[in-house]
């Protein structure tokens, strides 16, 4: 074989690598650079309209953790995380004062979210939702 | 491949390409007995490229803001897919990039590369080493953790010994009394902006002087090895029947390169988290200081010399003339012999040297 | 050289912070500067200086609960600072303690006044600090019910049963604590999985202080549960590190193979 043959052979080859090489960069990069929205998956609850009392709140399974449905007298709705923002346990209802009250730390918080006392450093997140056909889709 | 000669063609008959090609690349001689050192600055002008390529990725989703930043970097580790990919390249990247400007240096040093008529392609070369650890420290406080906090109090509270203006200047470099939002805001401005451009000046000037001095060739295997230049005109230094820069050493440079990579993918998949200790990834906390926080390993020396004076001023200052030493070392060291094994004073003091910053920093590190 | 929190301020302390304090700086170092109640009780002698130094080991030091977190009062005011207007309670009766921890952990005191301890005739019941003494409050563990503290006011028996009814779950819930602290430190976001811990871990500790073994038993399995889901999360953390080594391993061998063949090339033209 003569040295040109053999460049050839391997400038085949190196060819080759580069283009492995490239595919190995831009599939990461465009991934990279791709909307975060659509790869996220979505996931959607939905509940019922009816399920879901004046003046009580439904705690369901959101996205891997817990979150809460609340029914203002009124006729308001909104729907919140209900992880404890101080240390993540699981928020209470308590129905008579119309309050979320964490057990861990004694956080409190108001049917809305916002802290009222106690250690959490930050309102529970809201949760968007939208209401159609009697039916309440969370996410 | 005629269309690729036709698009050659075309070029060349307007801006003369060919004649560029034979001058710069196959008519660029290299000394006959070039070794592996030389690829060195062809790996840090790559290391420099990813640096720059793979933080202007990092820039789409950081947030320079003392509030957002932790989140924004855990975001790009956890949720940007692929993420943690672009910033292990950056990290592991900015370490090697320090390490093989080390190996470039002790090379330059060793083949007494940096004697005249180069004392400028040294300076320049010492100016872009002292930015790439400007860049270092800089970077290091963007991500908002315990350990950026902290290790920037440290590195800026430092610069408060120096008499009189010490104090004011420690106030300027983070913007406040105290490491904080402003801190950042300057650091990040420095570390994407100024420091980036500076460097890549820098390169351009370091380049420039190779090119207009002439490369030098190795000490090693030739009878003669003092250095022939008297100062009494300017002269580039060519390599008749040298080996041709494009193709044989460009293949060098780019064997270099993919080996340096398969040592940067070893650790990037093998021990991504070499160079993170447990408080980078907490987030900053001004009112907790961590138990043990050590500096980068190319700073442990530094550290430790700290340590080791009874004064921070009398540390500090020794550190400054140990950097003002090396930094003119061309117009100390002005023998005309470059090969080591003829200067045993020189071998002498840069191996008990490298020895010191190596001891020290095993010290630093487990002290 | 160790710094002493308390006599330094937070400026002073991080403006004369080098590298050389560093490395010996306690974890809660600059915590205490400008509290008034650490600043006096700290220097004072005997049972009105003890307290400090209990407190500074205690978990509330850890998490940077102050005096005032629990007693009142004003850290910020050395004069009004154990004035009652500003809220200062002082030191409750021995009867009050429950509800004085119980502000806070209010499951527990839940759990704790359903418990035998908390029922029990006469007029010396166990209360919070009988078990997890006052200032030096450290994390809680199984350690706590042992025969000789338990032996102070009745047979080991039951709670010997209590004990070994929630050692496997504590064992777990240590080993998955340990696993996540591990991810952690490689830079893995387990802020939602450590909460998950927390909570479960919470309310299995709440439980227990009802000091009744079925209602220990009856909870393993709902505790289990979550600490199955957050082991499956983690092992997914595993998985994805098992993956990202097999293509770093790809990634190597295709630079070392093109740095051959670069090799090669070089030497047809020598």
């Amino acid at each position: 074989m003569g040295v040109d043959d053999r460049r050839k052979f391997l400038a085949y080859c190196l060819g080759g690598i580069a283009a492995v090489a490239a595919a190995g960069i831009i599939y990461p990069l465009f991934r990279y650079l791709s909307p975060l929205s659509s790869q996220l998956e979505s996931s959607k609850v939905t509940i019922p309209e009816g399920a879901v009392r004046e003046g009580e709140a439904n705690f369901f399974q959101y996205a891997g953790s817990a979150a809460v449905l609340v029914h203002h007298p009124g006729g308001a709705l909104v729907a919140l995380s209900a992880v404890c923002t101080h240390m993540g346990c699981i928020v209470q209802w308590q129905k008579d004062r119309q309050e979320f009250f964490c057990p861990c730390h004694g956080g409190r918080y108001t049917s809305d979210g916002a802290v009222i006392s106690g250690p959490p450093p930050r309102p529970l997140p809201k949760l968007p939702f939208a209401v159609a056909n009697g039916i309440i889709t969370v996410g | 491949m005629s269309i690729m000669r036709r698009i050659f063609r075309w070029l060349d008959v307007r801006i003369g390409a060919g004649e560029i090609i034979e001058k710069e690349l196959t008519g660029y001689l290299l000394p006959p007995n070039i070794n592996i050192w030389y690829s060195m600055g062809s790996i840090l002008l790559f290391l420099f490229a990813l640096q720059v390529v793979t933080g202007m990725l990092l820039l789409v989703y950081y947030v320079p803001d003392a509030d957002k930043a932790f989140t924004s970097v855990t975001a790009i580790m956890n949720r940007v897919p692929f993420g943690w990919l672009i910033r292990l390249c950056h990290v592991i990247g900015s370490n090697m990039m320090v390490l093989i400007l080390f190996f470039h240096m002790l090379s330059v040093l060793f083949m007494g590369s940096y004697k005249k008529p180069r004392e400028l392609n040294w300076l320049s070369g010492f100016i872009l080493f002292l930015l790439v650890m400007s860049l270092t420290l800089t970077g290091y406080l963007l991500p908002w953790s315990q350990l950026s906090f902290w290790a920037t109090t440290v590195t800026t509270n430092s610069v408060g010994v120096i008499p009189f203006v010490g104090q004011y200047l420690v106030e300027f470099l983070r913007g406040g009394v105290l490491v904080g939002p402003p801190t950042l805001g300057r650091f990040f401005a420095l570390h994407v902006a100024v420091l980036p451009a500076a460097v890549a000046l820098m390169v351009g000037v370091h380049l420039f002087l190779l090119k207009r001095v002439g490369i030098s060739a190795p000490p090693f295997g030739c009878a003669e090895t003092k250095n022939t230049w008297q100062g009494e005109s300017y002269r580039y230094e060519a390599h008749p029947g040298g080996i041709p820069f494009f193709p044989d050493y460009l293949l060098q440079d780019l064997t270099s390169i993919a080996v340096c990579m398969a040592c940067f993918f070893a650790l990037l998949f093998f021990d991504p988290s070499i160079f993170f200790p447990k408080d980078a990834f907490i987030p900053a906390d001004q009112f907790r200081t961590p138990e043990h926080i050590k500096p980068e390993w190319y700073f442990l020396a530094n550290y430790q010399t700290l340590k080791l004076f009874p004064s921070e001023i009398i540390g500090l200052a020794v550190q400054g003339v140990a950097i003002l030493f090396l930094a003119l070392l061309p117009f100390i060291d002005r023998g005309a012999e470059r090969h080591p094994l003829k200067r045993p004073l020189f071998l002498l003091l840069s191996i008990g040297g490298i020895m010191v910053w190596i001891g020290l920093s095993i010290w630093g590190h487990y002290s | 050289m160790i710094l002493s929190p308390g006599k330094r301020t937070l400026e002073k302390l991080i403006l004369t912070c080098t590298f050389l304090f560093m490395t010996a700086c306690p974890v809660v170092a600059a915590d205490t500067a400008g509290n008034v109640c650490v600043q006096c009780h700290g220097t004072l002698p005997g049972r009105l200086g003890e307290p400090v130094a209990q407190w500074r080991g205690s978990i509330h030091a850890a998490n940077g609960i102050f005096c005032n977190g629990c007693h009142g009062g004003d850290p910020n005011d050395s004069a009004n600072a154990m004035s009652p207007a500003r809220g200062f309670l002082g030191v409750p009766k021995e009867n009050a303690i429950p509800a004085f921890c119980g502000r806070c952990h209010v499951g527990v005191l839940q759990s704790y006044q359903a418990s035998a301890h908390a029922t029990a005739q006469g007029k010396e019941k166990p209360h919070c600090v009988t078990c997890h003494s006052n200032h030096h409050v450290v994390k809680a563990s199984l350690d706590l019910i042992n025969e000789k503290s338990c032996g102070r006011c009745h047979s080991y028996d039951v709670a010997r049963q209590i004990k070994e009814a929630m050692a496997g779950v504590e064992t777990r819930i240590g080993m998955t604590e340990q696993r996540i602290a591990t991810f952690k430190g490689k830079g893995t976001d387990t802020s939602r999985l450590e909460q998950r811990l927390f909570a479960g871990r919470n309310r299995f500790h709440s439980l227990a202080h009802v000091v009744d073994v079925n209602l220990i038993t009856k909870n393993t399995a709902e505790i289990n549960a979550e600490l199955d889901a957050i082991d499956g999360a983690l092992e997914d953390f595993s998985k994805l590190e098992g993956k990202k080594k097999i293509i770093g391993a790809a990634a190597i061998v295709i630079v070392l193979a093109a740095a051959a063949l670069l090799a090669m090339y070089r030497r047809t033209y020598d």
